[in-house]
């Protein structure tokens, strides 16, 4: 079947049961995508399809045949930082950062459909993604930010 | 030149250890309040943050190795007996399954006391097989090939039960180590109750904590020749190495362990796990790469916990607050094994009482093994000591925060030390200040008729956070003017990385952008101890600091030479090398380039300790609850956090720490719990979804900051520990809370629904 990640192309032959997870980091090496929980209960392994954040250990990659998949590796634009990026960067909105590219793309994914969200919207959007370093404050301060707002504080 | 060898005493983890340190080559005159600083104190970007939000940082589990193989564990279904049988051939014939691993294939290796892959079962989720096959799928799904058939035998897994006379013995030694209980006692504490005007006794219970690190533990291995190699998802890559080379009968050169970026570890890390066991031992039997990761339940089953605790406190005082007695009585789950990390500590040390004796029983039982986590001990210690002084508070009719005004301990009463400096009454001071303490606590004075009800608590704390030696670090100038700096220590999340690359940039005159730091390899890099007990940067900066010195002079001698003038003459900054006689100048990427392959090389390490001085890092931290009586929900509103913990190196990085921190002790005052079913033995919520750590919308308005308070007795950089402070006075602070809103004593975390409609209960 085709897999369309990050503008590229490929030919994979998942098992039926294959997770998007599992095609993404042990057929496509595509490991940004991180393994947490497996059971949908952490956000770590969040990606965009068709624009819209998806936990992909809970997304069959047979369910996804010319779908549009977005992982971290593919949201810099020719190494220019995506907006989000840049916000986590300067706000400090991660520490062992194993949860970041899942936070990024749920922020991504939230800023397409909210533009211009209060923090709440922010602290409701970003629910569905733990940090157990505690980044949380600054997170919401980047994804504020990353919406063109100056955070509170 | 001739060495000299000396010892000093270093805290790590509440415990102090004696240290063999080399003195270092030279000694700088330590940063002072005045000294003059251009890099450290800045807020630098972190360095790795760029390979983070990208996806570019490999962590342990992201190795793809040509050939490499997966593994998964077979796992004890009961909390004890014996595996009478374990037949691994169905599984082993299995398309794509590689080899498996028992006991007969492995040396005697002992991990928390147990031996690994043992078939006397300890614990529920003991490992007692491995499968490695092609895909962790194909290793997971023979796992249900395995012939697995065990003897259940009586288990024991509450503290109460285990030490019942006819409990079952959980190590053959008993149900309890040999020094078990330990008493430390200062003063007569029966003269100071008998002197006390009030006297208060309450119990305390503080739940299994699981540190729920994103990234679980973790190994890659792969042999070539004798050598092996280890990427470790580890806190200590120094202590993982010693571990395997002890274990597989290895010289240490033959060992090399690496770990570049980690997501996690928060004290369960530190050392060799059954995972780096098992990768090693099927990568030898193989010949191949092989890595094992635990999966999410292994990891909230047997990969460390905060211990329970049940503390029986009394204190007594007189009728102006003056504390005259403290005694705790002090039960401890550590599980199958761990050490003794209790909660006494901090009794002791708090506050100013002439007589204090606590009594810890620590208790061996049938589930997974304790590990540090984040402040072992003060932790739990700091919820049963700062909720019983609010209790005495209100027996007194004092403010709390007055009360402990009362008590300002001046000195480390237990050793009779002095502190090298302590700013918690400065603490106290802007704490309340930020919070509006008096303002609050008025305003929540009545408790009212009504549903939702406000209140607000303050706990303060203390942490061993000095570091100590010993630790080495290299600082190289490559020609074109880019500095590395080379130490083995690991950057968990911490900021390590930012920091000691701001030390080496100050020192030198350096742009910070032209600055990196290397970390996390045996091979390479010299010595630094384990990233826990909050001793990275007092530990190693000093090291560094003293490389980059001795760096900066090789660089100024080059440099005199090319600009006409001595070295004394020279300054440097923002890149640039400065003759103050004639204004001549010179960028240090010019004077490199110009001294072509040679390459200046600094050495440095961390010297002693300032003898008969106790260092501590201190902090008072406030909050403010909404309670909902019918819900039973618990709501934290805002928190105030106030830390002296020396020079501030990074203050962006430091306060990402305080708030992590922070949301951890909030997660283990109302959140965090392990649950057992007591007549299975069985762990009931190893999951993300019932372990329920804080979401970014339980997260409430957090204010962390610093008192200034550069510490050069400390050590010449002036920073101590910081960690683990912000964690130790939260739980109590937001216990003492919900206690002011409800006008009862809170003697139980976490603070769930069901426990705070019963409190409701007993207010009525």
């Amino acid at each position: 079947m085709r897999l369309i990640v990050n503008g590229a192309s490929h030919d994979v032959s998942p098992f039926d049961h294959e997770t998007l997870l599992t095609t993404l980091r042990e057929r496509l090496q595509l490991t940004g995508t991180k393994l947490v929980c497996g059971r949908g209960e952490c956000g770590a392994c969040t990606v965009l399809l068709d624009g819209i954040s998806v936990y992909s250990c809970l997304t069959l990659t047979a369910a996804c045949e010319s779908r549009t998949i977005t992982t971290i590796e593919g949201l810099s634009d020719n190494g220019e930082l995506h907006p989000v990026q840049a916000a986590f960067i300067e706000h400090d909105a991660l520490q062992c950062g194993f949860c970041t590219p899942g936070q990024i793309l749920a922020a991504v994914a939230l800023l397409r459909d909210n533009n211009n969200p209060t923090e709440d919207d922010v602290r409701r959007g970003m629910s569905g993604n733990l940090c157990r370093c505690g980044a949380y404050p600054k997170i919401v301060r980047a994804v504020l930010a990353a919406a063109g707002q100056t955070p509170n504080d | 030149m001739t060495r000299r060898f000396v010892t000093t005493k270093v805290e790590i983890e509440g415990r102090e250890e004696t240290k063999v340190v080399e003195l270092p080559t030279r000694n700088p005159t330590p940063w002072d309040d005045d000294a003059d600083l251009h890099v450290v104190g800045q807020r630098v970007p972190r360095m790795d943050a760029l390979e983070k939000v990208t996806g570019d940082a490999r962590y342990t589990a992201d190795l793809q190795l040509a050939g490499m193989l997966h593994v998964a564990l077979l796992r004890a279904p009961i909390a004890r007996g014996r595996v009478t049988t374990l037949d691994l051939s169905a599984a082993l014939a299995m398309p794509g399954v590689r080899g498996g691993l028992t006991i007969d294939d492995i040396p005697d290796i002992k991990v928390d006391g147990v031996r690994l892959l043992d078939r006397t079962i300890h614990y529920a989720n003991q490992p007692v097989a491995a499968i490695c096959a092609d895909s962790l799928e194909i290793a997971v799904r023979a796992l249900r090939a395995i012939a697995m058939t065990v003897d259940a035998e009586p288990h024991v897994v509450t503290a109460e039960r285990a030490l019942a006379a006819d409990a079952p013995r959980v190590r053959s030694s008993g149900n309890t180590p040999r020094t078990s209980p330990r008493i430390i006692s200062r003063g007569d504490v029966d003269a100071g109750l008998r002197d006390a005007d009030v006297t208060i006794t309450r119990e305390y219970h503080t739940p299994t904590a699981l540190h729920t690190a994103l990234e679980p533990h973790g190994a890659v291995a792969e042999w070539s020749g004798g050598q092996l190699t280890v990427w470790e998802s580890t806190q200590g890559i120094f202590n993982t190495r010693r571990d395997v080379a002890k274990a597989f009968a290895l010289p240490l050169s033959s060992v090399r362990v690496i770990k570049n970026y980690m997501g996690g570890g928060f004290g369960a890390k530190n050392g060799a796990s059954h995972a780096t066991y098992v990768a090693v031992a099927l990568a030898k039997k193989l010949g191949r790469p092989v890595r094992c990761i635990l999966d999410r339940e292994g990891e909230q089953t047997d990969a460390g916990n905060r211990s329970a605790t049940t503390q029986r406190v009394t204190i007594g005082a007189k009728r102006d607050g003056t504390l005259t007695a403290i005694t705790l009585d002090a039960t401890i789950s550590l599980g199958i094994g761990g050490w003794l990390a209790g909660p006494a500590r901090i009794y002791h040390e708090l506050y100013r009482c002439a007589n204090v004796r606590s009594s810890e029983t620590f208790v061996y039982m049938n589930t997974g093994a304790m590990a540090s986590f984040r402040a072992p001990g003060s932790v739990e210690g700091a919820f049963g000591l700062e909720c019983a002084m609010d209790a005495l508070a209100r027996e007194l009719d004092l403010d709390p925060l007055e009360l402990r005004r009362r008590n300002y301990a001046e000195h480390d009463q237990d050793k009779g030390r002095p502190y090298s400096n302590k700013q918690l009454d400065e603490c106290y001071r802007l704490g309340a200040a930020r919070f509006g303490w008096t303002r609050a606590r008025d305003s929540h004075r009545d408790v009212s008729a009504s549903r939702v009800r406000r209140g607000v608590g303050m706990a303060s704390l203390v942490w061993g956070a000095g570091g100590g030696p010993p630790a080495y670090a290299t600082v190289r100038i490559n020609r074109d003017g880019t500095i590395e700096v080379l130490t083995g220590a690991q950057d968990l999340g911490t900021g390590a990385r930012t920091v000691f690359a701001q030390i080496a940039a100050e020192v030198l005159g350096a742009k910070i952008g032209d600055v990196r730091t290397v970390l996390g390899d045996t091979e390479r890099l010299p010595f630094a101890s384990n990233s826990w007990g909050s001793i990275t940067t007092a530990s190693v900066g000093p090291a560094v600091r003293v490389a980059a010195e001795e760096a900066r002079d090789s660089l100024f001698e080059a440099a005199a030479g090319m600009l006409g003038t001595e070295p004394e003459d020279l300054e440097s900054r923002d890149g640039e090398i400065h003759a103050k006689s004639n204004d001549a100048c010179m960028l240090i990427r010019d004077v490199c380039e110009r001294l072509g392959e040679v390459m200046i090389i600094g050495q440095g390490s961390r010297g002693p300790n300032p003898d008969k001085t106790a260092i501590a890092a201190f902090g008072a931290q406030f909050a403010e609850v909404e309670v909902d009586t019918e819900t039973g929900r618990v709501r934290v509103m805002r928190i105030v956090s106030a830390h002296d913990s020396g020079r501030i190196i990074n203050p962006t990085l430091a306060e990402s720490q305080l708030e992590g921190g922070i949301i951890q002790g909030l997660g283990y005052a109302l959140f965090e719990e392990r649950v057992l079913d007591e007549r299975l033995g069985l762990p009931l919520n190893p999951t993300m979804h019932d372990y329920k750590i804080p979401t970014i919308g339980d997260v409430p308005r957090i204010d962390a900051f610093f008192v200034d308070a550069p510490d050069a007795v400390a050590n010449h950089t002036g920073a101590k520990g910081l960690a683990e402070p912000p964690i130790i006075g939260t739980a109590p602070a937001i216990a003492n809370a919900v206690a002011n809103a409800l006008g009862v004593d809170v003697s139980e975390i976490p603070l769930t629904p069901g426990r705070v409609l019963a409190l409701g209960r007993r207010q009525t």
